[in-house]
């Protein structure tokens, strides 16, 4: 669920996802689910020459399976609690396991 | 009695379909087995714990709780008005004369006609010469090629509707007419229209039930002619067709009597009261409905064609109809313009209206009370959204303006809706569901992972937290407690990392422990603290204690041994060099104080301090160190000075009296580090000096401290100074000889002044030279030493 709890911070911040299939979409984002499924809004392509079908979306709703990076703001990140998150999660884990 | 064997008259209980039930064409109740029973809860098969787990499974066939929704209220014996053959089995006979008296009527008329008919025609009139046995006939319906059972149905509706009427339907297929009438037929039903039109438009005004305020699937609104009202069908396949429409469009006398029959009471009455006035009635209440249905049908098939293009089977008829017709449906269109717009609108969000039943949204809402009830676990939301829950609760104390607004919808939702007074009965059923459904997820945990005989992972299963299944790797216990056990002798960087580790373990406990201080209720300053704050408290000592354990700060120091303390090599990380401000708030003074002197102790073995020094010809450090040593003044500093700064006097020289001893002092007074902790003492020491409270044997102490200190460094001052270049950051070390500066004697100072007046000359001189405010500056850091003896840099010109 880290990533869920992560995702759900970056909510109304600007973020760009690259799909499997190259596709780099940059947009608000509106919403995550705990599939990382992912809602977009104001999106625009990044290399909109290449796919001038996508020129008229406004909005997208990306299934989490087929996300492969998540560009962050740098800004928006907590990173001491990212660390102190991460090492609660894997403590989870841990516990979950034994 | 009754025509379908529907007795108007009898108990409404007792009839077959009570009105107020949902009839076949109309949407279904959702809620229907909640609203009626809300004191039932058992009854209606949406219990949870019944079908919690594996959810078809426990569907009950037996159940027989939702029948109301399907077939009406149980109680009522089943009526025969869906016996559509039978019923007009009964009637055929006096449809058949009807239509052989009205045959034999018209005859002459109806011949020179029949040439212009298409082939099929044939069949019709063919068909007309004999009179069938009780079997209804086909072709009365003008649709001899269709099946009987769903055609026989459609004109069975739309036989009594269309006694009077014929306003010109929008059947969207309207195929030409089979059956025709004469001209005279014509002619006199567009005269007795005529009549009745201006009767009718009237009553269009005043009665058209508002199609903006009922839905297309609602059932059929039931206006004052109640059993017309029952007849007409309102499912989008109800075309009525066109053939028995005009088959019935100048009915007989024989017709009108049949058709009182199907009346109720008081309109028989009111019809043998006058005759004449039965067609007007009839027809205005039969045009109501037929408007209301044109309206909704144009609703629904907007694109179809206008509805002056229908073909009629006479050509010269057409024109007045369709003027009538339009000017009509201008009038209407114009009066209800807006009311169409939004029925328009309510028809397309109900476009799909009913498609799922009942129970297909009781299923999809169990699946989802799963979802929520694994969500919502209070119980490890902070260990399973810890980053969202503490990281909005930083942004929220950011800014205190900002509404809670994410995390409270997330958190506070649940808790805020009970107050809310507004919750009807579904959003109160609703929420004693997740009740039970969290009860019943407690009740029964899931297991969450299989582990196979000899395998060496797990299998784990998807939910809702870790939709992904995973493989997990099985790790043996003793890894864990070979590693705490260890000796530090020769500690690793793998051992090191893994103690920064645990200390971050416990760390994190101390503070989710320290989060949980809201909940206990706060003191009452008079009376003793409540045992929930005493067990708090423990609680909090002891993890502290453990925190402070971990961080090996009490191993013991062996003077002899080669190999760093612990607690100095973990101290070495940069991430246990971020923890120690968040370790300090959570020890006592002792602790504090003994990592103080730990850290004193070891100044000289710091990696700040031992990689801190300047190498001879360089300029500058490494850019690591640097980060290191800013990571050391900016996250271990603080803490230590502002315990310092609140230490006796004792304590300052016994630091002092340690630093002596132990420590390579030249070497640290090379160091920023080494030089802030020796500026903290000495600043510390003398502000107590000058306040006066201190007695004079500490005084005495701290005085031949001071010395032994000041002797030591002696011909070491100009070390303490970064390699010079303009840009330098040397301020610390202008910080430092002001603080030995102050406490000085005279020889002393005159001593410091001649052995850093090189270092005064120079910057005086790159003041002079650099740009305003780095020149303003260095001058300011020069004057903080001059100034320290009573002097200042104007004096040097």
């Amino acid at each position: 669920m880290l990533f869920f709890s992560f995702f759900k911070t970056l909510v109304d911040h600007e973020v760009t996802i690259e799909l499997k299939n190259d596709l780099k979409i940059t947009g608000i984002l509106k919403s995550v689910d705990q599939f990382l499924n992912i809602k977009l809004d104001e999106i625009r392509v990044v290399e909109e020459g290449k796919y001038p079908h996508l020129s008229a979306v406004k909005n997208v709703f990306i299934r989490g399976s087929v996300v492969r990076y998540v560009h962050l703001p740098a800004n928006a990140v907590d990173t001491a609690l990212l660390e102190d998150a991460t090492r609660r999660e894997a403590a989870n884990v841990a516990g979950k396991a034994r | 009695m009754s025509f379908f064997g529907f007795d108007p008259s009898s108990n409404p209980n007792s009839r077959s379909h009570p009105s107020t039930a949902p009839g076949f064409g109309a949407a279904p109740d959702h809620f229907a087995g909640l609203s009626l029973r809300p004191g039932n809860d058992d009854e209606d098969g949406i219990d949870f714990e019944d079908t919690y787990d594996g959810l078809g499974d426990g569907l009950d066939e037996t159940d027989d709780a939702l029948n109301d929704d399907t077939f009406g209220d149980g109680g009522a014996p089943v009526g025969k008005d869906f016996d559509f053959a039978g019923s007009t089995a009964r009637v055929a006979e006096v449809l058949e004369e009807e239509h052989e008296i009205f045959e034999r009527n018209r005859k002459p008329a109806h011949k020179p006609i029949i040439p212009t008919v298409g082939p099929t025609h044939k069949t019709t009139t063919t068909e007309h010469q004999h009179i069938p046995s009780l079997a209804p006939d086909m072709s009365l319906w003008a649709e001899p090629s269709v099946p009987a059972p769903q055609q026989n149905r459609q004109p069975q509706y739309s036989a009594p509707e269309h006694v009077q009427n014929d306003f010109p339907t929008q059947a969207p297929r309207a195929p030409p007419s089979k059956k025709f009438m004469s001209l005279e037929e014509v002619e006199a039903e567009i005269l007795a229209q005529g009549r009745q039109q201006a009767h009718s438009a009237q009553q269009q005004l005043h009665h058209v039930p508002m199609p903006g305020m009922q839905p297309v699937q609602l059932p059929p609104h039931i206006p004052v002619t109640q059993p017309l009202g029952q007849f007409h069908h309102q499912g989008p396949a109800h075309t009525p067709s066109p053939g028995a429409h005009q088959q019935f469009a100048t009915p007989p006398q024989e017709h009108q009597n049949f058709l009182m029959h199907q009346l109720p009471p008081h309109m028989q009455h009111m019809l043998q009261q006058n005759q004449n006035m039965l067609p007007q009635h009839l027809q205005a209440a039969v045009h109501e409905r037929m408007l209301q249905q044109q309206l909704q049908e144009q609703i629904r098939m907007q694109p179809r064609e206008p509805l002056q293009q229908q073909p009629l089977p006479q050509p010269q008829v057409q024109p007045p109809m369709a003027r009538i017709a339009q000017e009509e449906r201008a009038k209407l269109l114009e009066e209800e313009s807006k009311r169409l717009k939004r029925n328009h609108k309510i028809a397309q969000l109900a476009r799909y209206n009913g498609l799922m039943t009942p129970q297909d949204k009781n299923f999809i809402q169990r699946i989802q009370l799963q979802q929520l009830v694994s969500i919502g676990n209070t119980d490890d939301n902070t260990a399973e959204d810890f980053y969202y829950i503490v990281h909005s609760a930083i942004r929220a104390r950011a800014n205190p303006q900002q509404p809670l607004s994410q995390l409270a919808q997330t958190y506070l939702f649940r808790n805020g809706g009970r107050n809310n007074g507004r919750r009807d009965n579904h959003m109160q059923r609703m929420e004693q569901q997740v009740a039970r459904a969290v009860a019943a997820a407690k009740a029964h945990p899931k297991a969450s992972q299989l582990v196979l005989e000899g395998s060496l992972g797990k299998i784990s299963f998807s939910n809702v937290k870790t939709p992904r299944p995973m493989l997990n790797i099985k790790r043996l216990d003793s890894d864990q407690k070979h590693l705490a056990h260890k000796s530090y002798a020769n500690a690793d960087r793998k051992t090191l990392l893994a103690i920064v580790e645990t200390v971050y373990d416990v760390l994190l406990e101390v503070e989710v422990h320290e989060r949980e201080r809201s909940k206990i209720p706060p003191p009452n300053p008079n009376a003793p603290p409540s045992e929930a704050a005493q067990e708090w408290e423990a609680k909090r000592v002891e993890l502290a204690d453990r925190l402070y354990e971990e961080m090996r700060v009490l191993e013991p120091i062996d003077p002899a041994s080669r190999t760093r303390h612990p607690f100095i090599a973990i101290l070495s990380f940069g991430k246990m060099k971020r923890a120690i401000p968040r370790i300090f708030r959570h020890l006592n003074p002792e602790q504090r104080v003994t990592i103080l002197t730990m850290i004193v102790v070891h100044l000289d073995v710091l990696d700040v301090v031992r990689h801190g020094v300047y190498p001879p010809g360089a300029n500058q450090l490494p850019s690591a160190v640097r980060e290191e040593v800013d990571m050391f003044a900016n996250n271990v500093l603080p803490p230590l000075l502002s315990y310092v700064y609140e230490a006796p006097l004792s304590i300052v020289v016994g630091l002092l009296g340690l630093l002596l001893e132990r420590v390579d002092v030249i070497l640290i007074s090379k160091t920023k580090i080494g030089i802030a902790f020796l500026t903290m003492f000495f600043s510390r020491a003398e502000l107590l000096k000058q306040s006066g409270r201190s007695d004079e044997k500490e005084l005495q102490d701290w005085q031949n401290v001071y010395n032994r200190f000041f002797d030591m460094l002696q011909g070491h001052w100009m070390d303490c100074f970064p390699p010079s270049g303009r840009f330098v950051e040397d301020q610390y070390v202008w910080q430092f000889l002001a603080s030995m500066a102050v406490g000085a004697n005279e020889i002393q100072q005159r001593e410091l002044v001649g052995a850093v007046k090189d270092r005064v000359m120079e910057n005086v001189q790159a003041s002079k030279v650099l740009p305003p405010e780095i020149g303003v500056q260095k001058r300011e850091n020069v004057n903080l030493f001059m100034r320290a003896m009573g002097l200042d840099v104007e004096l040097l010109g």
